[in-house]
């Protein structure tokens, strides 16, 4: 007893979560939250070129944020092409998935392969698209010309109505892989049981899917979709390597239109805001979504 | 499901399509770093049949600079020579994936073997940094950076990559600490072991599977990071992803030698991420789903 109270400091001071937190906490503060406010901050500030200084200006850059249609046009062009690859990649990633997951010989090279799209930095994906997506040397035109989807000879990247599938078609191809990845493991996660008694009574492929296969994968496929869409939502890199958020505004997403006002437009400010309003709605949805599928961490 | 063996046989053969689909634009891309110009720009495009040649390796990798060019890089890419651009990748990475991986395993042990008030909201506060979109954080950073002399270094880079990773760093060696019982805790602390020197002793021998995934998975994201970099950096430093975006010159794109660089990038990233199959899920959606 006597020598348990003589080691109580020493357990008390490492028994406290905070000395291990620390750093932790010290790294987030910094990078994370002291950017945060200074964001808040700098939005309430602009450049003038002129006086070349920031100069406070409250509210004016969020008044002009809700009165500026480029920036609805990027909203608009970001939530579209997330809802787009979010729906592409959940259901061809649960076909592959589905297909796949089987422990017949060569399956487990199969799935070594599909990991090998994750790792390639995005710029570089962004790069290849651009050159399969060439008018007149770009693999991926030709095949869609002579298929008859598209006119031969057609910039994809640069007709407005098809420069932002052109972008999609990149991320589908990199991304689909991750959510294939993640519904194969929920699949081997599942019980046999539930399907032994369905095939006993009889019950279609079909049925099996939607009644059994689907809801036990709820949570599952509600990780994916929250990881992947956050992940969209912000999506920067393909963009900027291949559009740069043209023809015209078509491929705006937040992120590029946020940064391009401020380092391209020298908005400081008002990029700032345009980040923060994105930082806001991603917050949002996020909660909303968590706090609806009662995923938890 | 029981399927028939026909069923089985057209099951793998569908299954090997899709993936080679896949893997097809990967194969590409390989092909047009050991092609001729001549080759790359064929019309109609071809994947196959062509004079293979090193030159774009070269280039990039300066073996045709001789060794007295190799050591001098023209700012604003006078030449291909992309050796130091990849060792600023792999600096990055490197010390990134190390301080990420110290900070987040100290972390880690007490989100998984105590109760504190409050902890369900700090383990929130992690993971909501990893919903922050990168440029709300790369903004700021640069004028915080301009201010204390950060831009351009390669301190700034590291330590911005480093919180990049430290919600899934945090979470995902919390979920492998998890795995280790905690029954083995308490029967050392019975014996009058310090809290630390039981994290020391007994858990970090047996999380170091699990910390070696993480640190994979760091390096990776670090590896393949773009928009902070790009924001961040200037002249003297730059990673591979940021690099390849600027081989569009005025006489028209490198593509060459951009996709020797790539394949140059890619390679480490795909034995890397080959090594790390089994935990490879449970990092992918930051520890929530075990494998």
């Amino acid at each position: 007893m006597s020598a348990m109270t003589l080691r109580m400091p020493r357990h008390f001071i490492s028994d406290h979560p905070l000395p291990w937190l620390l750093p932790l906490i010290a790294i987030l503060v910094v990078f994370a939250l002291y950017p945060f406010f200074y964001n808040i901050w700098l939005s309430a500030h602009e450049f003038i070129p002129r006086r070349r200084a920031l100069e406070f200006v409250g509210f004016g850059n969020w008044l002009k944020l809700f009165a500026d249609p480029r920036m609805w046009n990027a909203l608009w062009v970001t939530l579209f092409y997330t809802g787009v690859c979010l729906a592409i990649e959940v259901i061809l990633g649960m076909v592959i998935a589905l297909l796949i997951d089987s422990d017949d010989p060569g399956f487990g090279i199969l799935r070594g392969l599909l990991t090998l799209t994750l790792v390639i930095p995005p710029a570089i994906t962004g790069m290849m698209f651009l050159l399969m997506e060439d008018a007149q040397f770009g693999l991926i035109a030709a095949i869609l010309s002579d298929i008859g989807l598209i006119a031969p000879q057609t910039a994809i990247l640069a007709e407005p109505s098809l420069a932002l599938w052109g972008v999609v078609l990149a991320d589908v191809w990199q991304w689909t892989p991750f959510m294939v990845l993640i519904f194969v493991a929920g699949l081997r996660a599942l019980p046999t049981d539930p399907y032994e008694s369905a095939m006993i009574d009889g019950a279609s492929v079909w049925q099996i899917f939607c009644r059994i296969t689907l809801p036990m994968m709820g949570k599952v496929i509600a990780i994916a979709v929250l990881i992947r869409g956050i992940d969209l939502f912000r999506m920067f890199d393909y963009v900027f390597v291949m559009t740069s958020g043209g023809p015209g505004t078509a491929t705006y997403t937040l992120s590029l239109y946020a940064w391009q006002q401020t380092f391209s437009f020298v908005k400081w400010g008002y990029g700032a805001t345009i980040s923060l309003f994105a930082l806001f709605i991603v917050l949002l949805v996020a909660n909303l979504f968590l706090s609806l599928t009662k995923v938890r961490w | 499901m029981l399927l028939s063996p026909w069923q089985r046989i057209l099951r793998i053969g569908v299954a090997w399509a899709v993936v080679s689909a896949f893997a097809f634009p990967i194969v590409y891309w390989l092909t047009v770093a050991f092609k001729p110009d001549r080759d790359i720009f064929s019309v109609p495009p071809r994947v196959f049949g062509f004079q293979p040649t090193l030159q774009s390796f070269e280039e990039v990798f300066g073996i045709s600079l001789g060794f007295e060019h190799g050591l001098e890089v023209l700012p604003g890419g006078g030449n291909f020579y992309m050796l130091p651009r990849l060792w600023d990748s792999i600096v990055v990475a490197l010390f990134s994936t190390a301080l990420a991986v110290v900070i987040a395993t100290l972390a880690a042990y007490p989100l998984s073997r105590m109760r504190f008030r409050g902890q369900h909201h700090f383990v929130f506060w992690v993971l909501s940094t990893r919903m922050m979109p990168p440029v709300a954080v790369a903004i700021p950073m640069f004028f915080i950076y301009k201010n204390f002399g950060l831009l351009d270094t390669y301190t700034g880079v590291i330590l911005i990559h480093a919180l990049m990773n430290m919600p899934l760093a945090v979470l995902l060696l919390k979920s492998f600490f998890d795995d280790i019982p905690v029954e083995i805790d308490e029967a050392a602390l019975i014996d009058g072991a310090s809290r630390f020197k039981i994290f020391r002793k007994i858990v970090l021998p047996m999380a170091m599977g699990g910390i070696a995934a993480t640190a994979v998975l760091c390096f990776i994201f670090s590896w393949t990071e773009f928009l902070f970099v790009l924001t961040l950096t200037q002249t003297s430093l730059k990673t591979v992803p940021v690099v390849s975006s600027t081989f569009v010159t005025s006489t028209g794109t490198a593509w060459g030698n951009m996709a020797a660089l790539g394949a140059a990038a890619m390679v480490p990233a795909f034995v890397f991420i080959l090594l790390v199959q089994k935990n490879l899920v449970r990092g992918l959606t930051l520890g929530s789903l075990k494998q």
